[in-house]
């Protein structure tokens, strides 16, 4: 066996002792599913990845779209757990990779050349689309996603507890920490912000009037008043008057409903289940504002869709996207509106969205356009985790917030250096 | 650690030379399966993440911009590489010790039981049968649940005492109790059988001997018959709790997140590698480092305790 | 010094001393069946009583219906992800014992110039955690495209140095004089090994057996990696994906952990004697 000795060995060669092997091993027969054999009318077929949606129902409507799709068999993958990046990095470097898939816009998946641009399928409707949407997908002129739904993020609460501890909705940070203080009770904690506290870093940031970056890429989060935000979070944290290790994180309504909290960090996809479980006693407002003269902020979020240009077939998924998520308004309208509430991004869809014009969707909608703020592209993953330990080591830990912002401030540099020179 | 006989054989070296060629022959095709498999699927991927640790690999494992060392560096100097290597120090000396105390406690126990021996044995073994995700799944949602409904919580509510947050808050760390206790539950059974084992081969002579030399039962035979006897099963019990604790994985991955404490090596590179960094290069570099730590210190340990030694006697 | 201890003193000691080592031993076999107390409380509750504001020590009323729910969950698919733990778990074990016994035999017994070498090799891949090479074999795995197929859960994982050594080393305290016996008779190495040396180790054979599937079914991080399908979950994945992203509902996740944990609580009971020995001879567990 030189094999183990030597070491100068390449891809092909490990390939070909693995065949070799795959050859001799009689366990190979059996149970061939690769999950792509078959295919539909045309004999093609196409692989997209969804992230588990908390809403019942979601994950058929994405298997009924794909169904009534003529031109090609898509198989639907939804990934469960809270490693929906990891399982989607890992599994654009195979040949299983998938041919679509939903994510954030990245700037990091552009340069490496991962996803398709899409201006093709985009240009004759581009007009259509929330100016925003198109601005946080876009890279030198060219559009690399196209957005399916907006999700504005912001605070829920009940009005009945506000009312009886005799409060108004906060307008600071600091009445937003005193207000969780009078809420507390030995059964209802004040406020919810997350287990990790890390889905308001956005929000925390920009009504701390600072941003994640400048217009020409450099590091705009480390701010005093950023530090100073950071400093009453941290006041908050150790107050007990924070839920924090709830069963269910801020995405899902449960912490609210169950009567645990008082004012929950979530997003608009959950007002259905918050109203039919609370009724009129649930109102919402932005994040408030952290630092003198700065705006209250809500973060839009959302899901787009990318087309994987190493993928095996790039134009047929790229039909298939088209035909999806912009021609088919009926479904885009369904997954919109029918399961939890999201936003459309298509300014048709949102004109004729009946059931966001009234009552608190409304003012869902409101704060959206008055308050939202939208994904930086230029912000990717490896900045994301920087900003998250931020949270970790300076509120959750107690750690001094400027030497915390320190050290994102390396990981950050390190990034953007490998992404622009 | 085997019951058998260990008669000391080496391969028979009677054979005529014929002989010889037909067992090259059968050697073959008795360990080939084995190692072509070997090969491919443990032999290849340490070669190729040595490799990978030499490039500047993200968001790719076919990487081709050579650096040299930046990566081993990058690991070295970046805190959180480092400090998994100490959150692994303080977890195994924490978890062995305890680990090895219970267990030996509980054999102590059912070792002197009369009648419902084999009962209780199976209540302390049964957890082995859970895995650390359905593990950390109880302990998480239903015993160390930060909320009122938690069990932790509400029995501590009975005293008074207000909810903790087992998990999110780190001061103090009771996200320690929490992985402490996981990994006891899971584990003492188990060990608690290989004390068991041991302590039913302790020849009932030497505990008469003492009873007529005057030892009193309890502490002094203990110390002085039971604890040498046991000698060689604690070394191998401690042995085994070190690889375990060093391989520990499932639950940190599963019962913390968003933190940047409590992240023993594996973890750490799990997040370097696959988790949002995607830094294949780095990852690789911190397995490499890894790799010839646990090298040193087999070797180490080799010379230390002898063990191992064996292998050439036989 | 050497006072014998009066009897009836010995048995008074006796009793009491025998009466606080069952307490004691009540105490801490109570504290270990705890855990799966609340899985069953849990599985057979509704929502609300489990989150509600005062502690319920039994369901009001046992709900049974919360099994039928789990396999009616449309969002994962637990009954597949059963049967794939069932037959990664079987045949994980058959290729095991199969592929490494052998060897471990060749090592033990067979006499080859580099035999020692060899194992050598074997022993050094013990030093490297598979899990630090876990991405260099995903991406070898999926360039088979094996990746969410059964092959890809099982193959990998069947060439352990570890079950390889320990066959070795029993192998080598097995009796040669049986063995020669037979070669005597004109059986090769491997008329041999299946007629004298596996019927005669049958038991060995069981306590690996059992080790080996409680430890194939209860992997977690290669199935999390290698089932991007939920058509290839096992049951420890789909397990993990209840604890995150899904809508909380604590019934059906304590009935998912429940009905996982079933089919190793009866290996449990009726294999305990193939597992005590097993445990004690190999001090491993995977």
């Amino acid at each position: 066996m030189s094999a183990l000795s030597s070491s100068n060995w390449d891809r092909r060669s490990v390939l070909r002792a693995a065949a070799g092997l795959a050859a001799l091993g009689p366990l190979a027969a059996c149970g061939g599913n690769t999950g792509r054999e078959g295919g539909g009318s045309s004999g093609k077929s196409l692989v997209q990845y969804f992230h588990a949606y908390g809403e019942a129902g979601t994950q058929e409507a994405i298997k009924r779209y794909a169904k009534a799709y003529d031109e090609a068999r898509v198989t639907t993958q939804w990934i469960t757990g809270n490693n929906f990046e990891s399982k989607l990095f890992s599994s654009l470097l195979t040949d299983n990779a998938p041919d679509v898939f939903e994510f954030h816009p990245q700037l990091q998946l552009i340069k490496s050349g991962q996803v398709a641009p899409l201006d093709d399928i985009l240009g004759p409707v581009k007009d259509d689309f929330n100016p925003a949407d198109i601005k946080s997908h876009t890279v030198d002129g060219k559009v690399y996603g196209v957005r399916m739904i907006d999700d504005p993020q912001f605070f829920f609460y009940r009005k009945s507890l506000l009312e009886k501890a005799g409060i108004g909705v906060p307008q600071t940070l600091d009445e937003l920490a005193e207000a969780a203080d009078k809420l507390t009770t030995d059964k209802v904690k004040g406020l919810f912000l997350g287990n990790n506290m890390v889905s308001t870093n956005y929000a925390l940031v920009w009504a701390a009037g600072a941003d994640q970056l400048n217009d020409r890429n450099e590091i705009a989060y480390h701010t005093d008043d950023v530090a100073a935000a950071l400093k009453t979070y941290r006041r908050m944290f150790t107050s007990g008057h924070l839920l924090l290790d709830a069963p269910a994180d801020y995405w899902d309504p449960s912490a609210l409903v169950q009567g645990l909290t008082a004012i929950q960090w979530c997003g608009m996809w959950a007002m259905p289940v918050m109203q039919k479980a609370l009724g009129d006693d649930l109102g919402i407002f932005p994040f408030p504002s952290a630092a003198s003269g700065a705006k209250p902020a809500v973060y839009n979020g959302g899901w787009s869709m990318f087309v994987n240009a190493k993928g095996k077939n790039v134009d047929l998924a790229k039909e298939y996207v088209k035909w999806l998520w912009i021609d088919q308004k009926k479904y885009q309208e369904d997954w919109a509106l029918s399961y939890g509430f999201h936003i459309p991004p298509r300014k048709s869809l949102a004109a004729s969205a009946t059931k966001l014009k009234s009552g608190l969707p409304a003012e869902g909608v409101k704060l959206f356009t008055d308050y939202g703020r939208f994904d930086n592209i230029s912000w990717t993953q490896a900045m994301i985790t920087a900003l998250e330990e931020v949270i970790a080591n300076s509120v959750r830990k107690g750690m001094d917030p400027e030497k915390a912002l320190d050290a994102a401030d390396v990981k950050v540099n390190r990034e953007l250096k490998k992404l622009f020179g | 650690m085997s019951s058998t006989p260990s008669t000391p054989t080496t391969p028979s070296t009677s054979s005529t030379r014929k002989g010889v060629r037909g067992s090259t022959l059968s050697f073959w095709i008795f360990t080939g399966p084995f190692l072509v498999g070997l090969v491919v699927f443990v032999y290849i991927p340490i070669g190729w993440s040595a490799w990978l640790s030499f490039f500047e690999a993200r968001y790719t494992v076919t990487p081709d911009k050579f650096i040299g060392f930046d990566n081993y560096k990058l690991m070295l100097t970046n805190g959180d590489f480092t400090g998994s290597l100490v959150t692994f120090t303080v977890f195994a000396a924490i978890i062995v010790p305890v680990t090895w105390a219970l267990s030996l406690g509980l054999a102590l126990m059912v070792h002197r039981l009369r009648f419902m021996k084999a009962f209780f044995r199976s209540v302390f073994f049964l957890p082995t049968a859970c895995s650390f995700v359905a593990a950390s799944l109880i302990w998480k949602m239903s015993v160390f649940s930060g909320v009122r409904f938690g069990m932790m919580n509400t029995v501590l509510g009975w005293f008074g005492v207000e909810n903790i947050a087992w998990l999110a808050d780190p001061n103090p760390p009771w996200y320690w109790l929490v992985i402490v206790t996981v990994r006891l539950w899971l584990q003492a059974g188990f060990y608690m059988i290989l004390f068991l084992a041991a302590l039913q081969n302790i020849p009932p002579v030497l505990y008469e001997a003492a009873a007529i030399d005057g030892a009193r039962p309890g502490w002094q035979t203990f110390r002085h018959i039971t604890l040498p006897q046991l000698r060689a099963t604690s070394t191998a019990v401690i042995l085994l709790l070190l690889v375990a604790a060093y391989q520990a994985f499932d639950e940190f991955f599963n019962l913390l997140a968003k933190t940047t404490w409590g992240r023993p090596p594996l973890v750490e590179l799990y997040y370097t590698a696959l988790g949002d960094d995607q830094d294949y290069g780095a990852g690789s570099a911190g397995a490499v480092i890894l790799t010839l730590l646990i090298c040193m210190v087999t070797l180490l340990q080799g010379r230390f305790l002898g063990f191992g030694k064996g292998e050439d006697a036989r | 010094m050497t006072t014998v201890v009066p009897t009836r003193r010995r048995g008074r000691r006796g009793v009491l001393g025998s009466a606080g080592l069952y307490f004691a031993t009540a105490v801490c076999a109570l504290l270990f069946l705890v855990p799966f107390y609340l899985i069953v409380r849990n599985a057979l509750s509704t929502d609300a009583e489990i989150t509600g504001e005062n502690w319920q020590w039994f369901p009001s009323t046992v709900q049974w219906g919360n099994v039928t729910e789990l396999f009616d969950d449309p969002t994962v698919p637990f009954g597949r992800s059963l049967g794939n733990s069932a037959v990664v778990g079987i045949l994980h074990t058959v290729g095991t014992l199969l592929v490494c016994s052998l060897a471990g035999y060749g090592l033990a017994r067979i006499p080859y110039r580099h035999a020692n070498k060899i194992f050598y090799a074997v022993l050094v891949t013990l030093m490297v955690p598979a899990a630090v090479t876990f991405v260099p074999s995903f991406v070898l795995v999926s360039s088979l495209g094996w990746v969410s197929s059964m092959q890809g859960l099982i193959v990998p994982g069947l060439f352990s140095g570890f079950t390889c050594f320990l066959f070795r080393q029993y192998f080598l305290g097995f009796p040669k004089e049986l063995e020669e016996a037979a070669r005597v008779d004109g059986l090769g190495y491997w008329g041999a090994y299946w007629r004298i040396v596996v019927p005669n180790s049958l038991n060995f054979f069981a306590a690996i057996a059992t080790i080996t599937f409680i430890s194939g079914w209860n992997a977690f991080l290669w199935p999390l990696v290698i089932g991007q399908d939920q058509e290839a979950w096992t049951v420890q994945v789909a397990l993990s994906s209840y604890m995150t992203n899904q809508t909380v509902n604590f019934h059906l996740i304590f009935m998912a952990t429940a009905v996982s944990i079933l089919p190793l609580v009866l290996v449990f009971l009726f294999l305990q004697r193939w597992l005590v020995q097993g445990v004690a001879q190999t001090g491993i567990k995977g």
